[in-house]
């Protein structure tokens, strides 16, 4: 992946810099010495890696202003770092930027019931802003793969979904109002506990921004009360297609799953392999989940499982216990870990229109053969976001540059079917270059002129998102 | 995730184990989430993935790691949380393990960790050292104000009140079954637990031999080694393990032994783990016998009839320890017994993270232990418990130095439901008495 | 009037503009400060071109009437989700509501609080800027984070970031079943805990409004439950238990007809149709409706007021020309119908604290460098 070359004027001044860094900030808050910079290096995308010039754990609104001014002054490129478990390299560092990482600001600031919203510091994880107001019955609903771990910053940086979106809506949905900061190091409130803007939707641009307008610090989000109880019934079929149709005849039923998830073949044997959920071997698998009292949920299951039938599925279980739910999410939850056992593997997050799931998995398969190496899908079907997993070997000289260009021409068949390159892992810098596959030249230049407005030297998050021949004129103007 | 050892490298069966273990992390991260160190520091250098990364640095390029590296991982409790929660069975104990012993073997500590680190490995592990070594603190606590460094103060503190006097039950010989014999366990009477209270193995004694095992304190046993084993101390712990490993084969291929109890879940996780410390030992074969029969005391008692007791509305908050909930998973057992005996058991928030004890974690590292400490004990007074119950001493210490409410080892609550005698914590001074139901 | 046929041909007549552009969907929703300059209507993009039921997917040309895109839908028992007012019947005026229209002033319904509003049902726009360039944000996909989200920007911006050409849509099933809670007398404090009671439970509230004074002339709350026809009844016995603490009589109504034009009234503010006075719409803390409510009365004793959005929206009708935005809340105000004096002299829009208005400001400079689109309309 093609990085520019850093700027030598703020390698040669990383002593003055870290300086003043640490004039603003308690000593153990700033990380400067190489020994340690690299474990900053990347975070849960390790095929690019390069350690910062340094890392600072800021732990209030005001001191990561303090940072900001600090290297808007002196020109320093800030990547702004929630718990750094972006799969697509949203927070990997540049040789000249400081990693501001938000994790240690993770204080709830208000749960407020009657009004249903939470305020709270953007370092918090995701799970653990549900565990706030659990005790209350409430939680917060967009539920990423990584919820345990995932800060609420990136979440926001990214407009991370889940797999509960298809009735829960993603973060920007969840997202009432942001504390943030600008490069200049200004603190701004945009939006609150109350609905829509006043004016321009500002906080629906920084919602999936990437840490390229802003460093948000606090957020206020919607919070729900929990639903009585939820059920999954898994089904099995003997092909993608089938399972396809039937999700999309489930969906025009009117009946609203909260979670509609899919495996293919592969994935179900990899995964029975390693955490043993007692899957059935078919060719695809759906889990489906619904939400209300007992009486609710077994009257849309009940409509569920007759859609089911009409299309023949080899295997229909239906959960009748806590435990067997635990049981039907079980293997769908280990699959990532699943996959890492067999080796190492890239996630892709295209999505793409439901109709198209069958053509889509087909060529998926064909371009496997074509490359040599192993897929395994494990998807979101109720909004056609796909997770194909790549296998190859991180150790075998050739093999991921491989998995690039296949992972590079699914991406390219999603756009190509009238979907887009991420659902909701983000471009990063893992797809940056696959963008000018799915805007055209002016469309990514009014992009970057969002960016000119919020951070006009370019400074946040730096080589991220636009390609670099497109974002060339820009970065050189204010070099 | 990628690595660059040599071929070379790699027939080194440490290295090969570790460039394992490596090849399955993922980087995902979810480790991060868990880490108590990670949650008080808020570094990824301080978290399990950003060890794994600096193991992995210093392995790869055969580097003497710097004060700063060295640092972070002294700063790992060896909880185990982190294999708890990964997805991809990252084996993280064997790897911290093996980094602690390469840093031990190429790092030069400064002088005072040098020396602290040797009189923790020369006393604790040693009972009659360590008893009198307490008794000395005791005499030294008064004068806590002129030590120089915060570990020399933790450890005054850390001693306790009263030192009992020794047990004779943890002499070698064997404790005849009170009902028809189920089967024959060995105990592992420990080390630094039989100097701080001679209560648990006397109640565990009592339990079992009542509930049908004949109980075998095997002569030449002693400590399973871990202290120094965390400390990287390679030659120091497996010269103690290969003691007892010596002392319950002699039990297994005489009598023979269904199984080797151990009532310290510190202690268990590593005797577990004997069978990997020794495979490319000749004692591989017999380490592993050990390493298979090693039960923590809940798992024998899931295995005899544990009597129903009635409904005590004594409210017991189950303290998991880390060496018993993730070292060795055993998340249930405890509450089970403790539910059937009839107490009523509440569980704090949080009830995975380390309250910072850790071995000599909370002498080591007392401001990170003293955080976690507090975050813990807070948590727990939050469900308002009668009585705190833990599987392994060093919680009890650590908990009990900054609660009035009573903490007992879970073997005495159910020892006591089953005919016991009341334990002595629950009448200790400066606790609250909690209500004493009646038991049978 | 200028009314391009087709996407390239907006382009040209942007890019050719020379002076101030008044754009237009159906021109039903004359909202925001007098702009003066040629029309342009976007009503000849009119169109579906794509609906995918079994995706919930729709996409139209911006002209496209709203009851065509309505009628579409119903065809495969679908609708769009968040439930758009129609204005008419409070600014008076009987154009053609179109989705292009919609979105730029990204209206919504009671239903905004379960589903969101639309911009959170907009799935892509196709859009000619100030500089006539076509662009395209989003797609027709549910979960796209690819690039920024112009989409939630262009949605609500009332035509001065570019002109819509194309919106794709997620849309949603029609329940099988409706009813509606009703909870009679209350006073607007105790309707806005029981509103925020209902919508703080377990049961998937898609409305929750008061009005102070209801068709029948007394007040009522109103909370509505759709889905499945047995849950429909579930939940409904349930909200009314939660209910039935707060004082007033409580009934179900459960004739789907009845329910609708209910819901309707709401939505499009009936109460306030054929009257005279300055309509002002506040988006709050749900919290603090009533109070500022109250505040308002103190000065303005003659207020008509309606809540929706469990408190978080509420209506006020004020006398002509006085300004609602002197008492304290936290939210906005937006003054939705007013002369045009008023709407010169009042921001129609709340005025935005100096950091964000730079931040918008130079988003429009951006957009539309010649300021040319609807400018001065937000303020």
């Amino acid at each position: 992946m093609e990085m520019p070359a850093p700027n030598p004027e703020v390698l040669a001044k990383k002593a003055r810099v870290v300086a003043q860094l640490q004039d603003v900030l308690p000593r153990s808050a700033v990380i400067f010495e190489e020994s340690e910079t690299r474990a900053y290096e990347c975070d849960a995308l390790t095929a690019y890696r390069c350690p910062p010039l340094a890392a600072v754990l800021p732990s209030s609104t005001q001191e990561v202003a303090a940072v900001l001014k600090v290297c808007h002054a002196e020109g320093v490129p800030v990547v702004p770092r929630g718990a750094g478990t972006s799969l697509a390299g949203g927070a990997m560092p540049t040789a000249d930027s400081v990693i501001l990482g938000v994790a240690r600001m993770t204080e709830v600031l208000e749960a407020d019931y009657a009004n249903r919203t939470i305020r709270v510091q953007t370092g918090r994880t995701n799970l653990s802003v549900s565990g706030a107001v659990e005790e209350e019955g409430f939680f917060y609903a967009p539920d990423p793969s990584s919820q345990l771990a995932c800060a609420i910053a990136g979440n926001i940086a990214m407009n991370s979904g889940g797999a509960h979106c298809l009735k829960y809506g993603v973060t920007t949905n969840n997202l009432m109002g942001v504390t943030m900061v600008t490069m200049e190091g200004e603190i701004v409130e945009i939006g609150g506990a109350y609905l829509d803007a006043s004016g321009l939707d500002l906080l629906g641009v920084i919602c999936g921004s990437e840490g390229q307008l802003g460093v948000v610090t606090e957020a206020t989000l919607r919070i729900l009360h929990k639903p009585e109880g939820a059920r999954p019934v898994l089904m099995g079929f003997d092909s993608n297609e089938v399972a396809g149709e039937c999700v999309s005849d489930i969906i025009k039923s009117g009946i609203l799953p909260v979670a509609i998830e899919f495996m293919d073949r592969p994935c179900i044997r990899a995964t029975e392999a390693f955490a043993g959920a007692g899957y059935p071997d078919c060719e695809a698998l759906l889990i489906v989940e619904v939400e209300g009292s007992e009486e609710e949920i077994a009257a849309q299951l009940e409509r569920i499982l007759a859609i089911a039938r009409t299309h023949n599925p080899v295997e229909l279980r239906e959960s009748r216990s806590a435990d067997e739910s635990a049981r039907i999410w079980l293997g769908r939850k280990s699959a990532f870990g699943a996959m890492g056992q067999i080796n190492d593997y890239m996630c892709l997050d295209g999505t793409i229109p439901v109709s198209q799931l069958p053509y889509v998995l087909r060529r998926i398969g064909e371009l496997s053969k074509e490359y040599g190496l192993d897929v395994g899908n494990v998807f979101h079907a109720g909004d056609g976001n796909m997770h194909p997993l790549i296998l190859f070997d991180a150790n075998k000289p050739g093999d991921l540059e491989k998995c690039e260009a296949f992972g590079a021409d699914i991406l390219r068949l999603c756009v190509e079917v009238g979907g887009c390159l991420t659902g909701e892992h983000g471009v990063g810098i893992e797809k940056r270059d696959l963008m000018v596959d799915q805007y055209a030249p002016a469309d990514l230049d009014i992009q970057m002129a969002v960016k000119d407005v919020f951070d006009p030297k370019w400074l946040l998050n730096p080589a991220k998102v636009f390609p670099l021949a497109s974002s060339e004129t820009r970065r050189m103007a204010v070099a | 995730m990628q690595t660059t050892f040599t071929d070379d490298q790699l027939k080194d069966p440490g290295i090969q184990r570790a460039n394992d273990i490596l090849r399955a992390c993922v980087h995902c991260g979810f480790c991060t989430a868990t880490c108590p160190t990670y949650q008080v520091l808020g570094d990824e250098l301080d978290s399990p993935r950003g060890r794994i990364y600096q193991i992995k640095d210093m392995l790869e390029n055969e580097r003497v790691p710097d004060a700063k590296t060295v640092m972070h991982i002294d700063r790992c409790l060896s909880c185990l949380a982190c294999m708890t929660t990964c997805p991809s069975g990252v084996h993280y104990m064997h790897l911290v393990d093996h980094a602690r012993e390469y840093i031990e073997n190429t790092y030069k500590r400064p002088f005072t960790d040098r020396a602290l680190r040797w009189i923790l490995a020369q006393i604790l592990p040693y009972p009659m050292r360590f008893r009198w070594a307490l008794i000395g603190a005791k005499i030294g606590r008064p004068f806590r104000f002129l030590m120089p460094d915060a570990r020399l103060k933790a450890m005054l503190d850390m001693a306790p009140r009263s030192i009992p006097p020794v047990s004779r039950n943890d002499d070698p010989q064997s404790f005849a079954p009170v009902v028809t014999k189920k089967m024959r366990v060995a105990l592992m009477t420990g080390c630094a637990q039989k100097a701080l209270n001679t209560d648990i193995n006397d109640a565990t004694i009592r339990l079992l031999t009542r509930l049908g095992c004949e109980v075998v304190v095997a002569e030449g046993a002693g400590c399973c080694g871990a202290l120094t084993h965390h400390m990287g101390k390679a030659k120091e712990s497996h010269a103690t393990a290969a003691k007892n490993i010596a002392a319950w084969c002699a039990e297994m291929d005489g009598a023979g032994l269904d199984g080797i109890v151990i009532n310290t879940s510190g202690c268990g996780t590593t005797v577990k783990d004997y069978g990997h410390m020794f495979r490319n030992d000749p004692l591989a074969e017999d380490a592993s016998r050990v390493s298979g029969l090693a039960m923590d005391v809940s798992e024998v008692l899931m295995k005899l009839d544990l009597p129903e007791g009635d409904a005590k509305h004594t409210v017991v908050a189950y303290h998991a320890a880390c060496s018993l909930q993730h070292g060795q998973q055993i998340k249930t057992f405890p509450k089970e017994l403790l539910k059937k005996a009839g107490f009523t058991v509440v569980e704090p928030a949080d009830s995975h993270l380390c309250c910072g004890s850790a071995g000599t974690y909370n002498l080591m590292q007392p401001e990170i232990s003293g955080q976690l400490k507090a975050r813990k004990v807070r948590t727990l007074e939050a469900k308002n418990p009668d009585i705190i119950a833990a599987g392994n001493i060093g919680c009890m210490m650590q908990i009990g130095s900054a609660t009035d409410v009573p903490i007992v080892h879970t073997v005495e609550l159910l020892d006591w439901a089953t005919g016991g005698p009341q334990p002595r914590a629950l009448t200790e001074p400066g606790k609250k008495v909690p209500e004493i139901p009646i038991l049978r | 009037m200028m009314r391009p046929k087709s996407e390239a041909e907006l382009a040209d007549m942007v890019a050719g503009a020379t002076a101030a552009l008044r754009i237009q969907g159906g021109g039903t929703r004359d909202i925001g400060a007098p702009v003066a300059g040629a029309v342009l209507s976007t009503g000849g993009l009119s169109g579906v071109s794509l609906y995918e039921p079994g995706a919930l997917t729709l996409v139209a040309g911006a002209g496209t009437p709203v009851a065509e895109i309505e009628a579409t839908l119903a065809s495969e028992k679908q609708r769009l989700a968040f439930e758009p007012m129609d204005h008419r019947g409070l600014l008076g005026g009987d154009g053609v509501s179109t989705i292009g229209g919609v979105v730029a002033a990204n209206v919504s319904g009671p239903r905004r609080i379960q589903v969101g509003a639309c911009r959170d049902s907009l799935l892509g726009v196709r859009f000619v800027d100030g500089a006539g360039r076509a662009l395209k944000n989003g797609g027709r996909v549910m979960k796209n984070v690819t690039g920024y989200d112009l989409v939630k920007l262009m949605a609500g911006s009332w035509g001065t970031l570019g002109v819509l050409s194309e919106v794709s849509l997620k849309v949603q099933a029609m329940p099988e079943a409706v009813g509606c809670v009703l909870v009679h007398g209350l006073s607007e404090v105790d309707a806005v805990s029981a509103m925020s009671a209902a919508l703080g439970s377990p049961y998937d509230v898609s409305g929750a409004a008061h009005a102070p004074v209801g068709a029948d002339g007394h007040p009522v709350t109103m909370i509505r439950i759709e889905g499945l026809e047995a849950s429909v009844a579930y939940r409904a016995a349930k909200l009314t238990d939660v209910l039935s603490s707060f004082g007033g009589e409580v009934s179900v109504e459960r004739d789907p007809d009845r329910v609708a034009a209910g819901w309707t009234w709401v939505r499009d503010v009936a109460v306030m149709h054929n009257t005279v006075g300055d309509v002002w719409r506040f988006s709050v803390k749900p919290s603090e409706a009533s109070g500022v409510v109250a505040n308002l009365r103190a000065a303005q004793p003659d207020l008509v007021v309606l809540y929706d959005w469990g408190g978080g929206l509420v209506w006020v009708k004020m006398p002509e020309g006085v300004d609602a935005r002197q008492v304290d809340f936290h939210g906005h105000a937006t003054l939705v119908r007013g002369s045009e004096a008023t709407r010169k002299s009042l921001a129609v829009f709340q005025p935005e604290p100096a950091p964000l208005a730079a931040l918008s400001n130079g988003l429009r400079a951006q957009f539309d460098p010649r300021g040319i689109l609807n400018p001065g309309l937000m303020g």
